[in-house]
């Protein structure tokens, strides 16, 4: 990407969230979850640790997931972008929001986005897991309500839905 | 129309799954933004802060200490006057930031308020405090001594030191059989709930407004009148979506007197979120040890307790860390026929991060204390873990324990042989012992747990019908991811029976709900439901009285059924629910609202849980693969939020029993980064059956339900270790086991 600039100096940013371009001067150390919550207002996006390991703040950056805490806005410039937001498409939601509201797969629901977006991911690439696929390729999601079950099911279930 | 005891669909998910949910950090309001300098030092005199270059940065609009903030408090964090004596306890009142030394390490000792959050970041960087280090008092032994004091003010360390003793214990140790020596541990945990905590205050035109990710909103109100001397009538607490609590969140920190410090004295609103190493830093939990002996026949019953039991405060008081130290003594005989006990509770002040309750509050240590007592009587004994309970349950209910806590229902026994029958217990030891003779190394655990939930002194519900029919639910009780908002309508639509459509629950925002007391200790449905349900049988009253004013009717003849009001004596009149909703609009009249409170003490639910565990011989590390749940929690309002709290607290227990510790380094700094605490991810994740008594216990309670939102912590840590036991074949008194721990008692036994 090669984006350089001074101390205190601000930079173009242009990215393609949820289908539409934005394009904002940050600061070259902004984070792109704070791009996304801050800059765009997109706050489906959450923020749950400062090291890389709850997921809470999963997207989908040009067609893989990425943990937006530990990617810079600039790094994301002219990148596509697929956030919470974007899922249910006119109002009607993606068959994964409504299998985690079917199977109780949430409670306090601050890890629902990054898990939504994650199960997006692994069933796009996987779309048939078994059970140990799905706990190996949601195990970077942190939920401390749930103790994962209904999740598991929820997963399952989409991953049903989108097969038919 | 029956929702009671429907797995009903959770009335408000869909903001949750599509990104629409607002937490306080989402809220979106032109404020600043706060960074805190945080003490390295467990322990130090603050000889000087230096704020000069801080307020250079581009973007720092001020920068705090204790000399700015302090004086605006008429009083600090005290314990949670609702349950706990202050008499008992001795401490300081937690002020803002610290006047004449750091207590532990990550302190706040002054906040940089910017106009984004990296520029008060980089004023912090450029915040300079001089402090001359002082021995730190890390642990608990440490403390006792009293070598060093924490408060000078206070001249100990301990915080609290109250014996109990119930019976003649004297006299059970001399007529026992065998003396037993016990003992039980629970390392420090973390909470961490997902959310990190968080804060917006407004201050203007002499009103206050937090937006707060908090369980107790009107608590936090009247706090924030005491502090800051101000009228409740002037303060506005709201609290958005919070993202889990577990206890943690009935908790005011220092750092959020000083946001709302702040926000009064600049005149402009302020907003704080902890990063996660600060919400690690804003609550621990746990950290207790007891240490004792119990008196036994050889025949297994259980004469009598005596012990010691200490507990760590950390630095300094919260609102619910006195809860421990009060409530576990008084729970320590279980749902066992124990009538001689003795339990000195001490508790201490270290240089380390404050305590708060944690799911259970209380009632985790005292299970895992008496479990481990029951178990380990049972192995000295040469007894199995059901025959020594069944020798020592209480058999009449109701039943008051030696300390005068009463256990309203149940059938403790006849629990005790239909969890073990439907939880497939004996058939589960059968096959790992089959599987330990193959190699494997597996083991299967039980404990039981009665625990007392639903805590008084009162809840509020309101209900109101407007003019379309629609019921509009205020409810005290706090939700914030229980899903018990949902169950609350399920009993209303019932008592009503209109469509759940129909009905809206809200909650949180003092401005809307009167009084409250709010979410914690599995309280919600039971004593918020009752009091929705007595607010509703009110407001269907109100409705026929409607309904026979048409008809120029008595009130006794007007019959309702189904959202459909008939007269008795005229079976052609009828009227809908929506009709005369809209009839009590008519004629200027007000409409339909009434509102209730609940008054009652606890409630008790009961059960057995088994664990199955698996240990890797090479790393020692163990792992839960099911988790099976058998609990009399009386009336079962919602299946699936039910099972919903026990998969959650159970998936805690394994986390308490096997991983999670908060680590405090030599120099007192506490492990804040999920590095350092491991929370179990779905890879840890066991396979959970939760079972409910088919024929449960009710309690006294309108709703007749017992709260379940703490059971599986409760009783879990002692499960999976009791689990770990049998693998192992060793005896662990101790959460977590760590996997050093198996691997040695495994060598050992080679
Ligand atoms: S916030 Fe990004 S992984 Fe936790
Ligand atoms: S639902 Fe609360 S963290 Fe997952």
């Amino acid at each position: 990407m090669g984006v350089l600039a001074n101390k205190g100096e601000k930079v173009k940013v242009r990215v393609r969230v949820n289908g539409v371009w934005y394009e904002r001067y940050v600061s070259p150390r902004m984070l792109l979850v704070d791009f996304l919550r801050d800059e765009l207002g997109l706050t489906g996006t959450k923020v749950g640790c400062d090291t890389t390991t709850c997921g809470a703040c999963t997207v989908i950056m040009n067609g893989r997931s990425v943990k937006s805490c530990t990617v810079l806005a600039v790094q994301a410039n002219g990148a596509d972008i697929l956030t919470i937001e974007g899922l249910a498409q006119d109002s009607k939601l993606h068959p994964i929001q409504q299998a985690f509201m079917d199977n109780f797969a949430l409670q306090c629901g601050y890890c629902t986005p990054g898990m939504i977006m994650q199960t997006y991911f692994l069933l796009k690439e996987n779309p048939n897991p078994t059970e140990e696929e799905i706990r190996d390729g949601l195990h970077g999601n942190i939920c401390r309500c749930t103790g994962y079950q209904n999740i598991i099911n929820a997963v399952k279930d989409a991953a049903g839905r989108m097969r038919s | 129309m029956t929702y009671i005891g429907q797995s009903v669909k959770r009335l408000y998910d869909e903001k949750f799954v599509t990104g629409k949910s607002t937490y306080v950090d989402d809220i979106s309001i032109p404020a600043l933004y706060t960074a805190f300098v945080r003490s390295p030092y467990a322990h130090a005199r603050i000889k000087k802060i230096d704020v000069t270059d801080a307020l250079k940065v581009p973007g720092v609009v001020a920068v705090f200490t204790a000399k700015d903030i302090n004086p605006m408090l008429r009083g600090g964090v005290r314990p949670w006057t609702t349950y706990l004596n202050l008499q008992s306890f001795r401490y300081v009142e937690r002020k803002a930031f610290p006047e004449d030394k750091v207590r532990y390490v990550g302190e706040p000792v002054a906040m940089v308020l910017a106009v984004d959050k990296y520029s008060a970041r980089d004023g912090v960087d450029k915040v300079t405090v001089d402090y001359e280090p002082l021995q730190p008092v890390l642990t608990m032994d440490e403390a006792l001594k009293n070598q060093v004091i924490i408060h000078e003010e206070l001249k100990t360390n301990i915080a609290y030191d109250i014996p109990l003793k119930a019976g003649d214990v004297d006299k059970a140790f001399k007529e026992a059989d065998k003396v037993i020596p016990v003992e039980a541990i629970n390392e420090r945990l973390i909470p961490n709930p997902m959310e990190p905590r968080g804060i917006v205050a407004r201050y203007e035109g002499g009103n206050l407004t937090v937006w707060y990710s908090t369980q107790v909103p009107h608590y936090m109100r009247s706090e924030f009148a005491r502090i800051f001397g101000l009228h409740e009538s002037k303060i506005r607490v709201i609290m958005p979506d919070v993202g889990g609590a577990f206890g943690s969140k009935v908790n005011l920190l220092a750092e959020e007197l000083a946001v709302i410090g702040a926000s009064i004295r600049l005149g402009r609103p302020v907003r704080w979120t902890a990063t996660r190493s600060e919400e690690m830093l804003a609550s621990n939990a746990r950290h207790n040890e007891f240490r004792g002996e119990v008196a036994v026949k050889n025949d297994g019953k259980i004469l009598g307790i005596r012990g010691k039991l200490v507990l760590d405060f950390g630095a300094y008081v919260t609102i619910t860390g006195g809860v421990q130290s009060a409530i576990i003594p008084m729970m320590i005989t279980g749902p066992y026929d124990i009538r001689n006990a003795e339990v000195e509770s001490i508790a201490v002040y270290t240089n380390t991060p404050p305590i708060t309750m944690y799911r259970g509050a209380s009632r985790p240590e005292a299970t895992f204390i008496i479990e481990r007592i029951v178990s380990t009587v049972a192995d000295e004994l040469g007894l199995d873990d059901v025959t020594i309970r069944e020798r020592n349950l209480a058999t009449q209910l109701p039943y008051t324990n030696p300390f005068g806590i009463r256990y309203d229902s149940g059938d403790y026994v006849g629990l005790l042989k239909k969890a073990v029958e439907k939880l497939g217990y004996y058939d589960l030891k059968k096959w790992a012992e089959e599987e330990r003779k193959k190699g494997h190394i597996v083991g299967v655990g039980m404990a039981y747990y009665v625990e007392i939930a639903s805590f008084g002194p009162w809840e509020y519900a309101e209900i109101r019908v407007d003019e379309n029919g629609d019921v509009l639910v205020l409810t005290g009780t706090t939700p914030h991811g229980q899903g018990s908002d949902t169950g609350l309508a399920q009993i209303v639509a019932d008592a009503l029976q209109i469509d759940i459509s129909k009905v809206r629950v809200v909650w949180g925002d003092t401005d809307q709900v009167p009084m409250s007391m709010g979410t914690y200790g599995s309280r919600s449905i039971t004593i918020g439901g009752s009091a929705a349900l007595i607010a509703a049988n009110k407001v269907l009253e109100d409705m026929k009285k409607v309904a026979a004013q048409i008809w120029n009717a008595d009130v006794q003849e007007v019959q309702y059924s189904n959202g459909v009001f008939t007269h008795r004596a005229d079976p052609n009149k009828k009227l809908t629910w929506d009709e005369v909703a809209r009839a009590a609009y008519s004629k200027h009249e007000p409409g339909i609202k009434e509102s209730a409170i609940y008054e009652s003490d606890v409630t008790s639910p009961y059960g057995v849980h088994v664990a199955v565990v698996e240990i890797d011989e090479n790393s020692g590390i163990a792992r839960v693969l099911e988790y099976r749940a058998y609990d009399d929690i009386g009336q079962v309002i919602n299946p699936a939020l039910a099972e919903g709290q026990i998969h959650g607290g159970a998936m805690q227990a394994v986390g308490q029993a096997l991983y999670e510790q908060a680590v405090i380094t030599e120099s007192g700094a506490l492990g804040v980064t999920y590095a350092d605490y491991f929370i179990p991810t779905m890879v840890e994740a066991p396979k959970y059956v939760s079972v409910f008594a088919d024929t449960p216990h009710f309690s006294p309670y309108p709703t007749k339900s017992k709260g379940v939102g703490e059971a599986a912590l409760i009783v879990g840590p002692a499960v999976i270790v009791r689990a770990v036991e049998d693998a192992v074949k060793a005896r662990f008194n101790r959460t977590p086991i760590k996997p050093e721990e198996i691997l040695n008692a495994l060598k050992l036994k080679k």
